[in-house]
């Protein structure tokens, strides 16, 4: 069985090391590099700069612990991109063992499908290859969305591919759309020293997450002191010499040095040869996949970001293992109803099931289990307090609908929800189980409780 | 200790009323539950604000609560001085630590609001009993 994968991002690379576990002879072809955007221009990048703003946040706010500093602290932009590069460059190699040590082929260039069982490749070496194959994955991700108004030059208008690579800390910066990536941005460059305007069409920050979330990391915005313009759009951004003025759609005008546009992300389906074979895309040139992640056309399979809906590397890779699995002659599917997210803003988000505004449309009776972290002795100790847990679960079956976290390490804490979903498990399961003291994680197991107002350490109702 | 020219609300917030000019803060029994404050949301000047319900929100170390209007009316100046220093509600609620000033827009609420005495005798008999 020969398998031959586009794009060897989060989504492809993950579905060529299993088809290669389940005996296929797996040749993966990526044109710029392994690990996709998540890797080179998402994730991790962003990771790491969030992890420099942190080290300076808690420099700068060292006297909080105790600790004299003798002398000041500045980023410098300049060695926080090095760091970036050396952990992303550990991680492509790493990606590149891999398949060395499972025996997939890489093949470094533009793969472009002829028919079903052929693949013409443009290598960067200049030559082109053909590679005949059994099945086609295509897992060619998403690029950033740009305003056709305004579109990105990469200096004074940017996508976030250029936010992760910037030489010189801008003085004021204009982020338009406060959603995942904008969020995200608006802390690091804050904490670096920018001014940051975000402007956002929806009527709050993070619009898709639970409201309550999105009214506290709101708060944390306020006390970071970034403006953040909600219900506004941004009409035209015209650039000049010395920055930016952007014009919002209430007719105001604001001025800063850069621009930053994250409204999304567009899926990578052009000039693949999907036309060569017929593949059916949705309005947005998603591809459409069934439940098994394959395409219309037999033998052909998409994952990723290149199919729309939610897109988030960690799925991409489930669905990388499904469509392997599938593609080698199994029968599995993805359930989508149990997907963690997580937001890196400061303080972190995460979140998995429905949010209590979707539990309320669909009609279920429910009940709300809450717990504050500053109600946690470790989170007094750490010197972050702000943030909550909050349960939702179904009335008379305690069954878990969602969970949602704002708080210091969020993103880690979420997955105790997240098994106890995927194993059907109730509230007072985690209610029940014995939690370590003292961790943050005392508060899921206490907003677990506080579903039955049986919460400890909460003040009576 | 609850001064006598400043009118109190059962939710624990004050007004000093002159004219139809309030100033409002929260009371030192407010300030010794909640513990030290650490956070005091701004209200936009223009708002509008009912006695009775939500006037902004304040985060100590304890909790984060509703701040609730004594007074109907429109918000015309937040105590900026909070914004860096919100310990000051701590030190001094019914002076520096003054959060708002409102024009009042309907006095007959003001007859709802108590005296110093009264308010003593609610914290004692109704609230430090529950």
């Amino acid at each position: 069985m020969k398998i031959t994968i586009l794009g060897a991002g989060p989504g492809g690379y993950v579905c060529a090391i299993r088809a290669a576990q389940l005996g296929a002879e797996v040749t993966i072809i990526e044109d710029t590099e392994v690990g996709g955007t998540c890797l080179n221009r998402g994730c991790i990048p962003t990771k790491t700069l969030i992890a420099s703003a942190d080290a300076l946040h808690k420099t700068r706010n060292a006297e909080d612990f105790g600790l004299e500093l003798n002398g000041s602290v500045s980023p410098n932009i300049l060695k926080i991109m090095e760091r970036k590069r050396k952990v992303v460059d550990t991680q492509v190699k790493g990606i590149r063992g891999l398949f060395k040590s499972w025996g997939v082929k890489l093949m470094e260039g533009r793969g472009v499908i002829v028919n079903s069982k052929k693949i013409k490749v443009d290598l960067k070496d200049g030559s082109t290859a053909e590679v005949e194959t059994d099945k086609i994955i295509i897992a060619t991700g998403s690029s950033p969305a740009q305003i056709p108004v305004f579109p990105f030059d990469g200096t004074r208008i940017l996508s976030s591919d250029h936010a992760i690579n910037l030489d010189t800390i801008p003085k004021s910066l204009i982020i338009v759309g406060a959603g995942v990536i904008g969020c995200e941005f608006a802390f690091i460059y804050k904490e670096f020293g920018s001014e940051i305007t975000m402007v956002e069409m929806m009527p709050r920050a993070v619009s898709t997450e639970d409201e309550e979330i999105s009214a506290l990391l709101e708060r944390e915005i306020k006390k970071k002191k970034i403006k953040l313009i909600t219900n506004t759009g941004v009409q035209k951004v015209d650039v000049k010499e010395d920055g930016v003025t952007a014009t919002l759609s209430d007719g105001k005008t604001i001025e800063a040095e850069k621009v930053l546009v994250s409204i999304g992300r567009a899926v990578n389906s052009k000039n693949i040869g999907l036309e060569n074979i017929g593949v059916n895309t949705g309005k947005r040139g998603e591809i459409i996949v069934d439940a098994k992640m394959q395409t219309n056309v037999e033998g052909v399979y998409a994952i990723g970001d290149v199919i729309g809906g939610i897109m988030l590397a960690h799925l991409a890779s489930k669905q990388g293992l499904i469509a392997a699995e599938n593609a080698t002659g199994g029968d599995a599917k993805v359930k989508y109803d149990v997907i963690p997210a997580a937001i890196f803003t400061s303080p972190e988000i995460a979140s998995v099931g429905l949010r209590e505004h979707q539990v309320k449309e669909k009609g279920i009776k429910y009940k709300v289990g809450r717990f504050q972290f500053r109600a946690l002795g470790k989170a007094h100790a750490m010197g972050e307090i702000s943030g909550i847990f909050k349960i939702i679960s179904e009335e008379g079956t305690d069954k878990i609908l969602g969970a949602h976290i704002i708080g210091p390490h969020a993103s880690d804490l979420i997955h105790e929800v997240a098994v106890a979903m995927d194993g059907g498990l109730t509230v007072n399961d985690i209610a029940h189980t014995i939690h370590a003291h003292p961790t943050l994680a005392e508060g899921v197991m206490e907003a677990a409780e506080d579903v039955h107002d049986m919460a400890v350490h909460c003040p009576k109702k | 200790m609850n001064p006598g020219d400043v009118m109190y609300h059962k939710e624990h917030t004050w007004a000093r009323v002159s004219g139809n000019k309030a100033t409002v803060g929260i009371t030192h029994y407010a300030q010794e539950s909640l513990g030290d404050i650490v956070y005091i949301d701004e209200p936009e000047t223009g708002t509008n604000v009912d006695a009775g319900t939500e006037l902004t929100q304040i985060e100590s170390t304890k909790a984060t609560s509703s701040v609730i209007s004594p007074v109907s009316g429109t918000v015309t100046e937040f105590n900026e001085e909070l914004s860096d220093a919100p310990e000051i509600i701590n030190e001094d609620p019914y002076g520096k630590g003054w959060i708002v000033k409102i024009d009042i827009t309907d006095e007959s609420q003001l007859k709802d609001l108590m005296d110093s005495t009264e308010y003593e005798k609610y914290l004692e008999e109704e609230v430090k009993l529950k």
